[in-house]
């Protein structure tokens, strides 16, 4: 019979009235994210090796890393990822060996400016010589120093990333 | 009365086109006498960039081609790599598992948006969405699995990124539990309707020696009544375990193309379903050198893709990059036909046969 389809299609709306909202009010309500969600990068410059495997991994030339050699060992001065052409494939944070770089849940990356996209995780002078605990292995003693040092670090690399990233970020 | 035709551009900005697509249509009034496609809109050169990178680092371009459904076109990919480098049967059995459940997942998504978006485009933009909101499910499925929504670069030449997470599994389960219910709508609220059935059914068919004739594959060439399938006629991976059928349809009309996608929701979530009831425990990713060096030589693997068949030939010279990298598209091969299906229809129903091959303009122009 005509007209059969067209009522069964209008119950099907009229059911929906009565359910749950699937959506959510954005910039007041998030919808939750996955663990894995890909957003952000974050690097823990503590952990960085300043290998350059993250930079040979990427398949958009992405990522540029400055190293100086600090005693015997390379010491990550500059870390900048030039977002604007990242794929979010995260191929980078599976090649790093040391897992120092890591993507958070950071969503809001949008800028007003070019120039102002351009992610550095890392900006930082090489010290004339790495701090006591850096140099030493981790079972020599100076752990609370090393901690501290670390500590300091993390705020230095911390600040350097928050000041390229976006003043609305969390 | 002599009257001249005229030609009339629909696209490349026109919403039922799934992207940036021109056909200029040779108009008689409002029948179409000519209709010739242009597709080029979207072209980015993936094939030419794939030459620049290595074989892992092309796994990200191939999501890019069909974004609806990036699952299949990594796989796609991978499995023309892992034959050049003869590692075929060393894939874990877990990974191949994992291939298929989240293959089939992306292919319910890729249908799930055809049916959406056809409803769309024959008039009910209501049908879009329903299943948008359904889909959004499977996305989130695979934003545990791998953190992204559509660009998903998750499977590696040897295996799969990660295994699945826990919350995956429930999700997933739910999910394929309430398939058959959410198809039961669309066909409630689309499939039944009778003005949707009066602008599909007998328009733009498709005989089945035209569609064998015109490589056409996929559910457009099923809809036509010829039982292709490569996960049936030639298994690849571990197809050849699962128990599922091939719908097809009658007329080869749009409304036929249309319906075979439907059924074939359900029969990806059979597959799921005995997938997750069977999957193995193991490594997901075979021991595979960290720097990829295919043997020189060339090497062409096919999968079935939500479109059709995706084809892949990868040439390798011996070095980490690969030579040369081609895609066989699905849809872009699809469309070869369109032209001729078009001739003698009205305006409106070159949108609806448009819609029915389902075409997605990432792949088409690759």
């Amino acid at each position: 019979m005509f007209g059969q389809g067209l009522i069964k299609g209008l119950q099907v709306t009229w059911h929906e009235m009565f359910k749950k909202k699937v959506t959510v009010q954005y910039p007041e309500e998030h919808a939750p994210l996955a663990a894995r969600y890909h957003g952000r990068f974050q690097l823990d410059a503590d952990k960085c090796i300043a290998c350059g495997m993250c930079a040979n991994a990427c398949p958009n030339k992405v990522i540029q890393i400055t190293k100086e050699k600090v005693g015997k060992k390379q010491y990550l001065t500059k870390y900048v990822m030039r977002i604007e052409y990242c794929l979010f494939c995260g191929l980078c944070v599976e090649s790093c060996p040391k897992d120092a770089i890591a993507f958070s849940h950071i969503i809001n990356m949008n800028q007003f400016y070019r120039d102002k996209v351009r992610l550095v995780l890392v900006d930082r002078p090489a010290p004339e010589s790495l701090p006591e605990g850096e140099a030493a292995e981790p079972d020599a003693g100076g752990a609370a120093a090393g901690k501290a040092a670390r500590v300091q670090q993390a705020a230095r690399a911390q600040a350097a990333a928050g000041k390229a990233a976006d003043k609305e970020g969390e | 009365m002599k009257t001249q035709t005229y030609s009339l551009n629909m696209g490349p900005q026109h919403p039922s086109t799934h992207g940036v697509f021109r056909i200029v249509l040779e108009l008689d009034g409002e029948v179409v006498v000519k209709a010739t496609p242009v597709p080029g809109y979207l072209h980015r050169g993936i094939e030419k960039l794939a030459e620049a990178r290595t074989y892992t680092q092309v796994i990200p371009y191939t999501d890019r081609m069909d974004y609806l459904a990036s699952m299949l076109m990594n796989w796609g990919y991978v499995a023309a790599v892992e034959k050049l480098m003869g590692i075929e049967e060393e894939i874990p059995e877990r990974a191949q598992y994992i291939r298929v459940i989240t293959g089939e997942l992306s292919r319910i998504a890729s249908h799930m948006i055809a049916t959406g978006d056809y409803a769309g485009n024959i008039g009910g933009l209501t049908g879009f969405t329903y299943t948008f909101r359904d889909r959004e499910r499977i996305m989130d499925m695979f934003e545990m699995v791998c953190g992204s929504r559509m660009t998903v670069s998750y499977f590696r030449i040897g295996g799969v990124a990660a295994d699945l997470p826990d919350e995956f599994f429930p999700a997933c389960r739910q999910f394929i539990s309430d398939l058959p219910s959410m198809c039961d709508e669309y066909d409630g609220l689309i499939t039944g309707n009778e003005i949707f059935q009066a602008r599909t059914k007998h328009v733009g068919i498709i005989t089945p020696e035209d569609g064998i004739n015109y490589g056409i594959t996929g559910p457009s060439l099923r809809g036509s009544g010829i039982a292709y399938d490569l996960r049936k006629v030639r298994p690849y991976s571990v197809y050849d375990r699962f128990d599922f059928e091939v719908p097809l349809g009658e007329r080869g009309d749009c409304f036929d193309r249309f319906s075979c996608r439907i059924k074939e929701m359900r029969q990806s979530a059979r597959i799921i379903g005995q997938a997750l009831d069977n999957l193995p425990d193991g490594p997901i990713l075979a021991k595979v050198p960290k720097v990829i060096k295919p043997p020189a030589g060339d090497a062409y693997a096919e999968i079935e893709s939500s479109k059709g068949v995706l084809g892949c030939y990868v040439v390798s010279d011996g070095s980490p990059k690969p030579y040369r990298v081609h895609f066989r598209r699905p849809s872009f091969i699809n469309l070869g036909m369109l032209g001729k299906m078009c001739e003698g229809w009205k305006i409106a129903d070159v949108i609806a046969i448009l819609g029915s091959i389902d075409i997605v303009l990432g792949e088409v122009d690759c």
